[in-house]
């Protein structure tokens, strides 16, 4: 497999095969005209990683494991997104964009409103808004007390 | 912009698959129902809004800053 090396980014220079190309054919929302990212671990054994795009390198979307920080999360994705991805059970990963506004750790939120999903075997994605209002963009993890207490 | 006047229950086509149909008129609140292929993302605008927002402070924010 070749390797491509992408310079330019916020994390220096970046090495990717073919396989870790993923296509969002809607781009990201608001960003509509990107539509290839590689998946770059933040740390070893992090719930974090950053959606690296390809053809912006100074670009890069914070994600996370949302599981990881809201275990009972239960997304339940729209016929018309799993029909788009092909999406089966066992094929699929969710990502939710994350921020850490004003920098500070406890003030961690995540967009459980509007996770990213990626078909792991076709290696394409999307960001699915779901219907209702189960969840919200700006999810705060860490509870009140615990940010007092930060 | 184009700018149509219609009736309740009346509806306007986009294209030749797109129908959208005024089902209820209470005070300042209309309910509106769309009819599109599947294919067709809709989204009330201050949530697309809303979503853009949050996705430009996630690539803002500093790797240093990552808990963890």
């Amino acid at each position: 497999m070749t390797k491509e090396k992408l310079t330019g980014t916020r994390f220096g220079e970046i090495e990717y095969g073919d396989g870790d190309n993923i296509v969002f054919t809607s781009g990201i929302i608001g960003f509509p005209d990107l539509k290839h990212f590689v998946l770059v671990p933040h740390r070893e054994d992090s719930p974090f990683s950053w959606l690296q795009s390809i053809e912006e390198p100074a670009l890069a979307f914070l994600v996370a494991n949302p599981w990881h920080f809201v275990p009972e999360y239960r997304p339940e994705v729209g016929d018309g997104d799993v029909g788009d991805l092909s999406l089966t059970e066992a094929n699929h990963v969710v990502l939710t964009t994350a921020c850490v506004p004003g920098g500070e750790a406890s003030n961690l939120t995540l967009n459980l409103a509007a996770p990213i999903v990626i078909q792991v075997d076709s290696k394409r994605g999307k960001q699915v808004v779901l219907e209702g209002e189960a969840y919200t963009i700006k999810h705060r993890v860490f509870p009140e007390s615990v940010r007092e207490a930060a | 912009m184009l700018v149509l006047t219609r009736k309740l229950h009346q509806s306007i086509m986009i294209g030749d698959d797109i129908e959208v149909v005024i089902l209820e008129v209470r005070g300042e609140q209309v309910r509106v129902g769309i009819r599109a292929p599947k294919d067709v993302t809709v989204h009330r605008k201050e949530i697309f809004e809303q979503i853009h927002e949050t996705n430009v402070e996630s690539s803002q924010t500093n790797p240093d800053d990552v808990p963890g």
